[in-house]
């Protein structure tokens, strides 16, 4: 896959139009009947349940690929046996997953690791992503009735019945509090969040016995930490202590927003934070911007991420979604569902690869041996050690740069793409679960930089973050 | 003596009210009709005038929600709403309304809806059939599907619907957000199993 493919592919950041879900569902029909081999079911019964259908069949289709890997080396009877398990485990799962949402959950958050994904999967995750069937008002009074025992009508001065946005597991409505505030109010489809925990338990309890191979211990630690994460990210009252603590983060004058959250009208399936009215990257693009409105905005994408990272709260999360464009240049920050808490474990390998990076190469033995959990005995050592090598230098072309870095280089972004398949491809696959979403969270921001064609002095970024973060300390 | 209309009608306030505390307390299954009687100060012969099984008391609660909620449909202000949505506004309320006796209607409900039970006219499960699905009718009638109704499209309807209710008397998810979830499932598949019957008919 080349590189402006890859821009095609990034999410549609509009609330999906009938033409743009009718293009999603024709492509997800071709690569399904590419992956899973047979036909797609079409009529008006089974369109009803194609969303979360299709998404399920991805995402199971995907998952039996990744898991063969693991097992490629086994002896051909064991393989067999496996293979059968493993065909049992899908089948099983994929009845579990017929619940509108919870499979594409499940599907969209393996579609953001770039790092084990076929690209063509993983366009297709993505563009599944605003697509849940809208919940009418009944459903939502409900939903709201059921946090706060009163209806959204009665809670608020005034409440959209119409939702303006769609969120992964639910939907956006705007509203006005009694007390005037102009708000978003997330909703998440009721029953959604228990059913994804009892869908990976269930999951990981069926491919426990596999046990595929060496790697393994690295597999289920990956396994766990999505899970963790998802069920993170559907509970809306982490959300809100994350959005909390990352408005703290920042001050007027770096010109990024994070949206207020109120907590009396939020719960864990209901989230109401301040509107903000901005311009999704679409449609700021769509305006033509210049090139010093598209630097200034990226330099701030880029500040947040790194002043987020160095709070060791990384946004796992970064994609069009998530940002808007406000009218007077500030940059809107919103959905802090996907953000990494990182305890001391984590905090203290971030400042080994750090000082790696930075300061000290001959630490990165020592980084192989702590992130991967390979010692210099094993065989893989030198493959991990030259993996690691490449990943440092890649992520460091940006601050190595003299001035600004522009991120519109499609290079820069392929090479990354090209270090990733290396690592699939050479199996050099296990590392810390932390870095599952660190990586998602880095491709996702070149990602957006690259769509937006913005130049980014990333050394003097980088140098004042740390300034500012050595005085607070 | 003749019996005034006022005093039948408070009777059978008092042993619906005697009853659904007793079921409430002790259990459906170790309530009798002999102690609903001497509970309500009444003989046992005049309880049988007014219900002739326990099935018959609970019938009435559900028959009487039902109702209400159905008068509550049409009186509340409602917006442009969708056919699923009507339908949900209308089961939901339902619902709610029986909410305080839900842990004694699963058992009751065996009786009154058995599946497989003959259904004979004027039994109370069926009373509360016809009448539901009248509301239904005309809620569905008035979002452009004309009726006569086939018997399959009724059949799938009643059938979701005992399904969905039977799943709610049993939810212990919080506020019963399973049920919110089936509901609503429920009520889409109905609704283009309605637009697949008019597609069927329009080739
Ligand atoms: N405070 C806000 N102000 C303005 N728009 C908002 C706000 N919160 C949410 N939105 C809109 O709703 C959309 C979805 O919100 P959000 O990203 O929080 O949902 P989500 O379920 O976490 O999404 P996902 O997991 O799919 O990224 C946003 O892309 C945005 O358009």
């Amino acid at each position: 896959m080349n590189v402006s493919e890859l821009i095609a592919a990034l999410p549609e950041d509009d609330f999906s139009s009938a033409a743009n879900a009718g293009l999603a569902q024709e492509r997800i029909r071709e690569i399904l009947a590419d992956l899973a081999q047979r036909p797609v079911p079409t009529g008006s019964l089974h369109r009803l349940w194609s969303v979360s259908e299709l998404s399920a069949q991805i995402a199971l289709a995907y998952l039996a690929w990744w898991i063969r890997q693991w097992f490629s080396n086994a002896e051909v009877s064991k393989r067999r046996q496996m293979e059968t398990n493993l065909r049992v485990a899908l089948k099983l799962f994929h009845r579990l997953g017929y619940l509108r949402g919870a499979m594409a959950k499940v599907g969209q958050a393996l579609g953001n690791l770039p790092i084990l994904v076929p690209e063509q999967v993983a366009e297709t995750l993505d563009r599944l992503h605003a697509e849940s069937p809208p919940m009418h008002f009944p459903l939502i009074r409900e939903v709201v009735r059921n946090e706060f025992g009163k209806g959204a009508d009665e809670l608020f001065a005034d409440f959209d019945k119409e939702a303006f946005a769609a969120a992964s597991l639910g939907q956006v409505h705007r509203a006005r509090l009694k007390s005037g505030e102009s708000v978003a109010v997330k909703i998440q489809y009721p029953g959604i969040a228990r059913t994804i925990d009892a869908d990976f338990r269930n999951l990981s309890a069926l491919l426990l016995p596999l046990r595929l191979g060496k790697d393994w211990e690295s597999v289920k630690g990956h396994f766990e930490e999505i899970r963790r994460m998802l069920s993170q990210e559907v509970d809306y009252l982490q959300e809100a202590e994350s959005t909390r603590r990352a408005r703290e983060l920042f001050r007027p004058e770096d010109g990024i927003v994070v949206p207020n959250v109120y907590s009396e009208y939020s719960g864990t399936r209901v989230l109401t934070t301040d509107y903000l009215n901005g311009l999704h990257l679409r449609e700021y693009l769509a305006t033509n911007p210049t090139q010093a409105s598209r630097n200034a905005f990226g330099t701030k994408m880029y500040v947040a991420w790194l002043r987020m990272y160095f709070a060791c709260m990384p946004y796992g999360d970064p994609h069009p979604g998530n940002y808007l464009f406000l009218p007077d240049g500030r940059l809107g920050l919103i959905d802090f569902g996907c953000v990494q808490h990182y305890g001391p474990e984590e905090r203290e390998l971030t400042r080994l690869a750090d000082r790696m990076s930075h300061e000290d190469s001959s630490l990165m033995q020592e980084v192989v041996r702590r992130v991967c959990g390979v010692s210099p005995e094993d065989p893989a050592f030198p493959e991990y050690l030259g993996m690691m090598e490449q990943s440092r230098d890649w992520m460091l072309e940006p601050d190595d740069h003299p001035g600004p870095f522009d991120f519109g280089d499609e290079a820069h972004f392929q090479r990354g793409l090209d270090v990733t398949s290396r690592v699939v491809r050479n199996r050099t696959m296990r590392f810390h679960p932390m870095y599952i979403y660190w990586q998602r969270s880095v491709f996702g921001l070149k990602a957006l930089l690259l769509r937006l064609r913005a130049q980014v002095d990333v050394h003097e970024a980088f140098r004042r973050e740390r300034l500012a973060l050595e005085h607070s300390n | 003596m003749r019996i005034t209309a006022e005093a039948k009608a408070e009777t059978r306030q008092r042993i619906l009210q005697t009853a659904t505390d007793l079921f409430q307390s002790q259990g459906w299954q170790n309530t009798t009709t002999r102690e609903i009687a001497i509970t309500a100060g009444i003989a046992t012969g005049t309880l049988f005038n007014y219900f002739p099984t326990k099935e018959a008391i609970v019938a009435d609660l559900i028959a009487d929600a039902m109702k209400r909620a159905g008068e509550g449909f049409y009186a509340a202000e409602r917006d442009a709403n969708s056919l699923e949505a009507d339908l949900f506004t209308l089961i939901w309320s339902g619902f709610s309304k029986l909410r305080e006796f839900r842990n004694f209607l699963g058992p009751a409900m065996e009786t009154i809806f058995s599946p497989l039970a003959r259904s004979s006219a004027g039994s109370p499960g069926d009373a509360i059939r016809a009448d539901h699905l009248e509301q239904v009718d005309a809620i569905v009638t008035t979002h452009g599907f004309p009726g006569p109704r086939s018997v399959v499209a009724v059949q799938l309807y009643w059938t979701l619907f005992l399904g969905v209710f039977a799943f709610w008397v049993e939810d212990d998810s919080p506020g019963q957000e399973d049920t919110l979830a089936l509901l609503d499932r429920s009520l889409s598949l109905f609704v283009a199993s309605l637009g697949m019957v008019d597609e069927r008919k329009t080739q």
